[in-house]
Formats: structure tokens, sequence, C-alpha cells
């Protein structure tokens, strides 16, 4: 048990229904974890708890054995949008948080180049972050925080904000960084077809209050074909789970008939 | 090359044509029409004769670089009162929520009200003028660095605190590169209060000086010396706007593809 979080609720002070409710769960080491559910389930700030960004009410999050209380390095975030420091090149962003962390400088340069070359952006180490495209800036990101080598990687839709072309590419290119290296990643999506194709198991999160509704194991073998038979058939079956929950939720955003009469 | 250089004759054009504007009014109406006494108004070749003398009895460059000195001294203090302000404003709800205003209030205010005061506190000396200088600047200066550590996008803080990096390494490494645009900007404008404020204080109770060449000049009914000065206080705020800030600005925007 590496990751584990134990009976965590959340309310944040404006709202009436709590944001999470009840949510345990753990991980081990090396293990993939995605994360779906409809929009406002509270998925994001599962991260951000987790991240130590944001506390929960009640609950205790421990990485392994010392409890979360806030930010650190050793849980690494990435985000939707790439958070490149537009004054900083793309190797000086990458080496931001080893800078940050303490390492003498050629151990940064070190770092930096691996990582770099790993997302095989080698070539563009010296580019202005505003030069390069929006995969590319994912692909930054992506080498800043691994190159940290926290414990865990957490990604919050890090895909999203792409192009279907691209984010095929990135897909397979996260996919086999982690089959390499088995770091510990939590992932949280909105794409039932991406939480398939990652996860050694999907968390199915339930809104209003947020809640798992489901963990559902993932028992293809990788790398996972996106239009294959079982595939399809656990992405469906996934996809049901979620989609009953946005119904329900999305029923609750359009007027009721009587406030019309 | 052939458009820059289109620009540039079109200026020149545009200035010489004001020059001989000028000079027409002025003859019209002092010598054909009756309508004006010539000491009451200047003219292109007296202003020219003007800046000639000054020049070369070491006026000028003496008044300019007495100027100067204080405006830098003031400026410089108006910059480090407005960042510790401003820090603070940003740090407490309280200051923000009673102090902010009132700062707003107080900049409003056209610095030569604080004359008085620094002639009462300070006397006719070179602490007075620079008083008005730092009343004149330090609150923009202040309201500007609240707004531009205000405006750092929360992802950039998000992101660098995930990384581990907390509370002094996080303004070192993260708000103040990010905030480093605007807060130019802020000096900027800083610099034109202070530059304005200057030349209150001067007008007022300066020995020397810019301000006080302009004095004389009046003292004298020399119109011609109250607008040379003039025209030498606008052609040195231009200058350091176009030439200090301007160009640290145009090098910061385009090392982040902001321009």
């Amino acid at each position: 048990m590496y990751l584990s979080l134990n009976s965590i609720h959340k309310q944040f002070r404006s709202g009436k229904k709590e944001t999470l409710q009840d949510v345990s769960f753990t991980a081990d080491k090396g293990e993939f974890i995605c994360i779906v559910g409809p929009s406002g389930c509270g998925k994001s700030t599962l991260l951000n708890l987790v991240a130590g960004l944001d506390t929960p009410t009640s609950g205790e999050i421990t990485l392994d054995g010392t409890r979360v209380t806030g930010p650190g390095a050793d849980r690494v975030v990435m985000f939707q949008e790439a958070a490149l420091y537009p004054w900083l090149n793309v190797m000086q962003n990458v080496m931001f948080g080893l800078k940050a962390a303490g390492h003498p400088k050629e151990r940064q340069m070190e770092l930096a180049e691996k990582y770099l070359k790993m997302v095989q952006l080698w070539h563009y180490k010296d580019y202005p972050i505003h030069q390069i495209s929006g995969g590319m800036r994912q692909r930054t990101a992506l080498a800043r925080a691994l190159a940290l080598e926290s414990k865990l990687l957490l990604m919050d839709e890090p895909f999203s904000a792409l192009d279907k072309q691209t984010i095929h590419i990135l897909r397979a290119e996260l996919e086999q960084i982690w089959e390499k290296h088995k770091k510990t990643i939590l992932y949280v999506t909105h794409s039932v077809e991406e939480a398939v194709y990652f996860a050694d198991r999907v968390i199915v999160m339930a809104e209003n209050p947020g809640r798992i509704r489901e963990i559902v194991p993932i028992p293809l073998s990788r790398p996972r074909n996106i239009e294959d038979a079982a595939f399809l058939s656990l992405r469906k079956r996934i996809l049901s789970g979620v989609q009953l929950s946005a119904w329900k939720s999305a029923a609750g955003e359009f007027d009721r008939e009587e406030e019309w009469t | 090359m052939d458009v820059k250089r289109m620009k540039w004759a079109e200026s020149l054009l545009f200035f010489i044509g004001l020059l001989l504007l000028w000079q027409l009014l002025y003859t019209a109406a002092c010598s054909w029409l009756g309508w004006a006494k010539p000491y009451a108004i200047p003219n292109p070749i007296g202003v020219l004769r003007c800046i000639v003398t000054l020049f070369s009895d070491g006026t000028l460059a003496a008044a300019v670089a007495g100027s100067l000195l204080r405006v830098l001294l003031g400026f410089a203090l108006s910059v480090v009162i407005g960042i510790l302000l401003g820090i603070l404003i940003v740090h407490s709800g309280y200051l923000e929520r009673n102090l902010k205003p009132l700062i707003l209030g107080v900049q409003t205010l056209p610095s030569i009200c604080w004359v008085p005061f620094a002639v009462l506190w300070f006397g006719l000396s070179e602490g007075a003028i620079i008083f008005v200088v730092v009343m004149g600047s330090a609150f923009g200066i202040a309201i500007a660095v609240e707004s531009c550590i205000k405006n750092v996008p929360p992802l950039y803080i998000r992101a660098a605190r995930t990384m581990g990096v907390d509370s002094f390494e996080l303004y070192r490494m993260v708000i103040f590169p990010a905030a480093l645009p605007a807060f130019v900007a802020g000096l900027k404008q800083g610099w034109s209060f202070a530059w304005r404020a200057l030349m209150s204080g001067e007008v007022m109770s300066a020995s020397m000086g810019l301000g006080y060449t302009l004095m004389v000049g009046r003292d004298l009914a020399d119109i011609n010396q109250v607008m040379t000065v003039m025209l030498v206080i606008i052609l040195i705020g231009v200058l350091i706007d176009k030439w200090i800030f301007g160009v640290i600005e145009r090098r910061i925007l385009t090392v982040r593809g902001m321009l």
C-alpha cells in the first residue's frame, strides 16, 4: 500500500452538499490509476487534495508512510495547461524544480537532459516557450515533472486541451515512458477511452455528492489497442456508468416544467 | 528600411512645419496685428538663442544634472517604499480593504499640494524637494506593485508549489519574474509622476535645477527662457520614458513572445 486515501470528505464553505463523500482507495507502487467521472464529480478536487494544494475536511492521505499535509516535490502535478514559465526556455523550465530542490548545477543539467531526451525534445532545449506547439509544451511539462523523480505523479487532464492527433501521439509516448519506468501515476480524465488505455485500475466516480461508484481493474495487455473488442467492451461498460451519473446531474441543471406554469 | 526612412522624413516635416507655423503666429500676433506684446510670447529664434546662451554658460547642464540627481534619489526612495507597501497590501486583507482606498485617494492629489508640508518640515532644502517627489510617485508605484503581484496567474504559483517551491523562493523564482512586465509598466508611470512632482518642488523651493531656471526666466520676464526650460523638461521626460523604460519593456516582452 503505497498511496492510501482513507475516508476522505471535502466540503467547501460555499457548497451545501459535500464535494467529496467518503472516498477511500489505495494504490500500489508503480500502479497507473485513472479517475473518471462526469464534470463536477470532484475528481480534480480529489487530485488537489493528494497534491496537498487543498486540505480534506476529514480523512487522511498517506504516501509511502508519510501523511500528506501540504504540497511537496514528492507529488508533482501536471496540469491541463502546461503551466510553463514564459521567462524561461524549455531547458530552464525543466530545471526549475531541480533548482528549487537544491541540486547542484551539473546535476540539474544532467537530469534535464535525460528527461528532455526521454520526451524527445532535446533538440528544442533552447527554444522559448512561445515558439513551441501546445503538444511540445505538454511534453516539456511532462519532462519537468518526471525530472523531479517524485514518488507520485499527479496528472489533471493533461492532454485534454490538445487536438486529437497530438493526443494519440502523447498517449503512446506516456504509455512507453510508464512501461519503462513504472512510475506511480494518478491520472484524472473525463475521457473513458483514455482511462482504459492507461490504467491498471479505473476509479469511476459519481457526483452530487462526489463519491466512488466503482473501481474497475483493466486486465488488458499493453500496449492497448483502442479498437480491440475487449477494449471496447470495457470502455462501454465504464461509459454507461459515467453517463448514467452525468444524465442525472445534467437533469438538475435544466428548469423543471412546473416552474414555467 | 525605406518605410522607416519615410516615417522619419514625415516626422521631420511635421516638426519643421510646426516651427514655421509658430514663427508665423508670433510675427503675425506681435508685429503685423499688434495683438500681443513680444515679451509675453516666445518665438523659435529667441528660444534657439536662449538655448545657446544657457548651454554655453553651463547653466543648462548644471540645472539638468541637479534635477536628475534629485529625481533619481526621490524615485529610488519611491520604488523602495512602493514595493514594501505593495507587498504588505497583497499579504493583508485588512490593509487591502482599508489602506489601499486611502492610497488610491492620496494618489489623486496633485503633488504641488505637498509643497507647504515639505517647506515646513524640511525648510528650503533638497530634502523638501525629494519629499515632494516621493509623495508624488511612491503611492502610484505601491498600487502598481500590488496589482502586478495580484495578476500573476494562480496556475504559475500552484505549479511551483507542487514542485516544492514555497515562501521566499516562490517570490524569487515565480512571483517576481511573472510580475516583471507589469512592474516595469508601473515604474514607467511612477517615473512620469516623479518627474512632474520634481518640477512642482523645484518651482516652489529650489535654488538650482530646471524648475528653478524656469522661475528665473519668469523673474527676468524672459519668456524665451521659460519656454526653453519647458522644452528641456519635455525632452528629458520623453527620452527616459522611451530610451530607458521603453527599451527594458521591449526586451522583457520580446523574450516572452508578448510583442
